[in-house]
Order: structure tokens, then C-alpha cells, then sequence
């Protein structure tokens, strides 16, 4: 399911390429200046496809990620979208300009018209948009702060607007009546998305489950660095499953930073469970202010995202790694099965930590280990132990071949967990990650 | 793909560079079409009528006859977008695009390599 509705994606992408591509005759193929001319038509209107897209996807709509695998998945498309449409942009007037490549003062006179050539010029603006929204997206320049990145990535509204106009006057490859078809098209989409955006997160509407009042009612030390929040519902209660994520919005006006800035942060609690529960780790300057956030005051949940586990979960064993704050989702999974009528199959969480002293919830995650027969708990010190390996694995579990491995934390641990549990003959099917990484 | 797309912007902005600096260097295209004309054959509007197809299109623009058929590829739009000039005085075209903009001097410079003579009764009245 997750791979098909990301192919669709894709092939939505791809529609206006595969509909030029035809309109290309033999003598877009008979000389270089020639061919050349044809791949800036071509590249043009598949950058443009590709930049739709990547627009319409971009609307986080609670429940619309769980096809794609998860926010953090669909956002991955999102992101190789817009990657893919920016090189196909940035060939586009060079290609174009090598088609005259006969005469350099032909190929600027093309690039640089009169002022008057409106839409050379739209496009250049849209360009160049794309330059600033994406550079931080790509890290051209470092990795900026979260807030500053969002507010950044607003000029893709503009960037589209601008490739629109130059598209639609200057246009001629796609031929009528799709042209108007496919990018009224997957321009109304774009904007029903960004629409919905807006009414989302600007208006504060309640739109389609919206936003959820809540109050902080305990805000608890966990470690050096590590609060966890408890908050009641002040109207409406959240739905959710374990090891879903949710942005919330802190209105206390005390916080030193990142009052009324929405943030994502993963549910340590169980759904059944009275509120919510949130750990936050000091990893920024809003964060380090949540970790002093008053009882009491309002904060708004908007959400859940995220599909961490499988809605329907088979009877296969379990092996669950964990890296420092990365503990949060099995931590809902964990608390979820110590309570009555839960029942499961038999699982490992692995708990990866530099030393004891951040080895987070540890107590609780025995006492539940304790607990339940079927749950395994075993914590690896990385300054004492080195990397996790194969034999660390193997001790908690020795059937890992027949194991769904789950697996969330730094992208370090992703990565080597995951090719320990593939070496271990898991199949990739069956290894499910999870990135706090959203960028 | 930050690599890929790092890579792409600088390798763009030094394509570009690269291109203004050429043109630069060398100095606009020389030549006013009118004076590059190898010789100024002089056609009727029904001579010039008869060639009318992507295969064999010649244009009236500003009273000069142009046979523009080998251009036709390198043109950015659809040969099909010039068609209906094609036979036909096309400076309305030449000046506007069909959208009100008018074509770059580099564009009327180039039109020059593709002069074949003058419209009959051109620059008489």
C-alpha cells in the first residue's frame, strides 16, 4: 500500500512529461542546437510537474500520511519531488541557451531579454525563489533553525505563481487542449493544498479534526535535558496509536522561546490513558524553553501523524531499537501493553544509550519488562560497549530472521540497525523506521 | 540528493557566467540583416504565399523576404506555433510574440543569416 500510493505520486509527477514527450517530432532529433532546444522544452515542463506536486503533497492532512507510511515518509517524497524538480529547473534555461549555442550573444539574448519579456522574467523569478526556499532545504548554506527554515520555505507560493505565468505564456510543447488540462490541473490541487494549509495552521480553524485544545497539567524531569510533559484536554479529546506524533504549540508566555510556534514531538503515552503525555528532549531553543514551561498554561495538539506500527499487526516477534530520545513511540507502544486486556507477541526493545545516566524511562521499561512475559528489555551503553553488533542482537533475540524490527532514533543507529538486522536475514520488508527528521 | 542539488546550483551559475562571459568577450553578433543580405532578390507577396509549410516556410518581416525553414528547429516554440506564419508577413509576429512582447535584439540580429531578398514594392511608396 505505502509503495503503490508513493508510485502514484510519482506517476502523477510524471503525467505532463508523458504527454510532451510526444509533441517532440523528428526535427527536435536532427542537430545539436536542435536537440538541445527540445530537452529545455522537455525539462521545463517536467520541473513544473514535479514543483506541482511536490506542492500538492506538502499539506500535512492528519490521517492523509498514513498511506504514504507516515509524515516523515510522504515528506521524504515531498523532498526527492522537489530535489528532482530543481535540477530539471536549473537545466532548463541552460539547455534552452545551448540550443543557440551557435551564437553566445543569441544564448544571453535568450536568458537576458528586454525588460518588457514578462514571462523570461517570470521565470527567473521563480528560479531564483527556488534557489532561496530550497537552499536551506538542501543545506547549501549549514542547517538553519527550524522556525527560520518554515518561514523560508513560504517562497515556494510565490516560486509557483511565477512558474504558472511563464509556463502559460510560454508554453507551445504540450499540446492543446491539455496544456490548460494538466497544469489547471495540478495547479488547483497545489492550491487546494496550500489552501487547506492555511486554514489549517493560519486561521486556527478547526478544519477536518483541526486543532485540539489542551492544558499542561505536570511537567516532569526525566533526565539531564529530558521533561516529560502531561496535558489534559480543555475540549475536544485526541485520537491516536502508539508511536504516532503530533505539533504542539505552546501559549504560555513565560517561554524564554517558541511561544505560539508549533513544533513535532512524538506521544510517550498510551491511548487509553487519561491526556497525553510528551517527552521533550533540550535539542534547540524552543525545546529548551518547553523544558520550563508552566502547569497550567494552554497549549494546541494538531495531529496525529505518523504510521510507526502497522494498524494490523500479524503474530510475528518483535524487535524494537531504540536510541536516546528515539525511546518515545515504543515507550506509547510499551505503557499500551502493560494495560489490561493487552496482549502480545513476544518482543525485544533494545535501548541504545551512550551511559546510564541518559538511559531514559529505563525504570519504568523493567518494570513493564517485569511485567509482561513476552517483553524483553535489555539497554546497550555505546562508551562501554562500542556500537551495537550482531552479538548484542542475538543475545535478546536468536530467531531475528523471523522478526518485524523496528527501529527509531539519530540516522547513525538507522542505519547500522538496519544492516545489522538485514546481515541478520530480516527481510527489508519487515524493517520499519522511523526519522525525527523533518526537514 | 543535497550533494546532487549543491552541485547542480554551482555548476548552473557557472554555466551562465561562463555564456555572458563568452558574449562579452566577443562582442555582440556583427551586421544588420539588410547589409548581410547576399543579394536582394525582389519577391511578390503570391511568390512568397506559396511557401507556406514547416517543409519550405519563408516570412515577410519589415518589407525583407526570409526563408526560415532550416530555423524552424531551433525556434522555442512548437514549429506548429509558426506555422500560420509561415508565407505570410509575420512582423506583427516578430514584434509580439503573440503576447504583446517583442523578440530580443539578438533574435532580429539572427534573422539576418535567413535574408533571401525584398518584398516587392517594399520602401517604394
Amino acid at each position: 500500500m505505502t509503495r503503490r500510493a508513493t508510485l502514484a505520486i510519482w506517476v502523477l509527477a510524471l503525467i505532463p512529461t508523458f504527454i510532451a514527450a510526444p509533441g517532440l517530432t523528428d526535427a527536435d532529433w536532427n542537430s545539436p542546437n536542435a536537440v538541445f532546444n527540445g530537452l529545455g522544452r522537455l525539462t521545463g515542463i517536467s520541473g513544473l510537474g514535479f514543483l506541482l506536486v511536490a506542492a500538492c503533497i506538502s499539506s500535512r492532512v492528519p490521517g492523509f500520511d498514513r498511506a504514504f507510511g507516515g509524515l516523515t515518509k510522504l515528506w521524504r517524497t515531498h523532498h526527492l519531488l522537489g530535489g528532482v524538480a530543481f535540477l530539471l529547473l536549473l537545466a532548463h534555461p541552460l539547455l534552452l541557451a545551448f540550443g543557440r549555442g551557435h551564437s553566445a550573444t543569441d544564448a544571453t539574448g535568450l536568458l537576458f531579454p528586454a525588460f518588457n519579456a514578462w514571462p523570461i522574467w517570470a521565470g527567473w523569478g521563480a528560479l531564483v525563489l527556488m534557489m532561496l526556499f530550497l537552499g536551506p532545504s538542501f543545506s547549501f548554506f549549514g542547517r538553519p533553525p527550524y522556525q527560520r527554515w518554515k518561514w523560508v520555505h513560504k517562497l515556494a507560493a510565490p516560486a509557483i505563481v511565477l512558474a504558472l505565468a511563464h509556463a502559460f505564456a510560454l508554453d507551445r510543447t504540450l499540446p492543446p487542449p491539455f496544456d490548460y488540462l494538466v497544469w489547471g490541473t495540478l495547479s488547483l490541487l497545489a492550491v487546494a493544498a496550500l489552501a487547506y494549509r492555511w486554514l489549517f495552521s493560519l486561521a486556527r480553524l478547526r478544519v477536518a479534526g483541526g486543532r485540539f485544545p489542551y492544558k499542561v497539567t505536570d511537567v516532569r524531569p526525566v533526565s539531564q535535558g529530558v521533561v516529560e510533559i502531561s496535558l489534559l484536554e480543555t475540549g475536544r479529546r485526541l485520537a491516536y496509536e502508539p508511536g504516532q506524533f503530533v505539533y504542539l504549540t505552546p501559549f504560555d508566555e513565560t517561554l524564554k522561546s517558541g511561544l505560539n510556534e508549533e513544533h513535532p514531538f512524538t506521544l510517550s503515552s498510551a491511548p487509553a490513558e487519561t491526556g497525553l503525555r510528551i517527552t521533550i528532549k533540550d535539542l534547540g531553543d524552543a525545546s529548551r524553553a518547553l523544558q520550563k514551561i508552566r502547569s497550567g498554561s494552554n497549549v494546541s495538539i494538531e495531529g496525529p501523524y505518523g504510521a510507526f506500527f502497522p494498524r494490523h499487526e500479524d503474530d510475528s516477534p518483535e524487535l524494537w531499537i531504540a536510541g536516546g530520545i528515539g525511546i518515545t513511540p515504543f515507550l506509547s507502544r510499551a505503557r499500551t501493553l502493560r494495560q489490561p486486556g493487552s496482549s502480545t507477541s513476544r518482543i525485544c526493545l533494545i535501548l541504545c544509550v551512550q551511559d546510564e545516566a541518559r538511559a531514559l524511562f529505563a525504570d519504568e521499561l523493567r518494570d513493564i519488562a517485569d511485567a509482561l512475559p513476552n517483553f524483553e528489555f535489555r539497554l546497550h551503553y555505546f562508551y562501554q560497549q562500542g556500537p551495537l553488533d550482531q552479538t548484542f542482537i542475538n543475545a535478546c533475540c536468536q530467531d531475528l530472521e523471523s522478526r518485524h524490527v523496528y527501529i527509531c532514533g539519530p540516522p547513525a543507529l538507522l542505519s547500522l540497525a538496519s544492516r545489522l538486522a538485514l546481515e541478520g536475514g530480516v527481510k527489508a520488508n519487515a524493517i520499519h523506521t522511523e526519522e525525527f527528521d523533518l526537514l | 540528493m543535497k550533494k546532487l542539488c549543491y552541485t547542480a546550483f554551482i555548476a548552473f551559475w557557472a554555466s551562465i557566467a561562463t555564456i555572458v562571459t563568452i558574449h562579452l568577450i566577443n562582442g555582440p553578433d556583427n551586421g544588420d540583416p539588410a547589409q548581410r543580405a547576399p543579394s536582394m532578390a525582389v519577391w511578390s507577396l503570391e511568390e512568397v504565399a506559396a511557401h507556406n509549410s514547416l517543409q519550405d516556410c519563408w516570412m515577410i518581416i519589415e518589407g525583407k523576404v526570409y526563408d526560415l525553414t532550416s530555423y524552424l528547429d531551433q525556434h522555442p516554440t512548437r514549429p506548429s506555433v509558426i506555422l500560420p506564419y509561415c508565407g505570410t508577413d509575420a512582423t506583427r509576429g516578430m514584434q509580439t510574440k503573440g503576447y504583446g512582447s517583442n523578440h530580443s535584439d539578438a533574435a532580429w540580429r539572427s534573422l539576418g543569416d535567413y535574408l533571401i531578398g525584398e518584398l516587392e514594392g517594399a520602401g517604394t511608396n
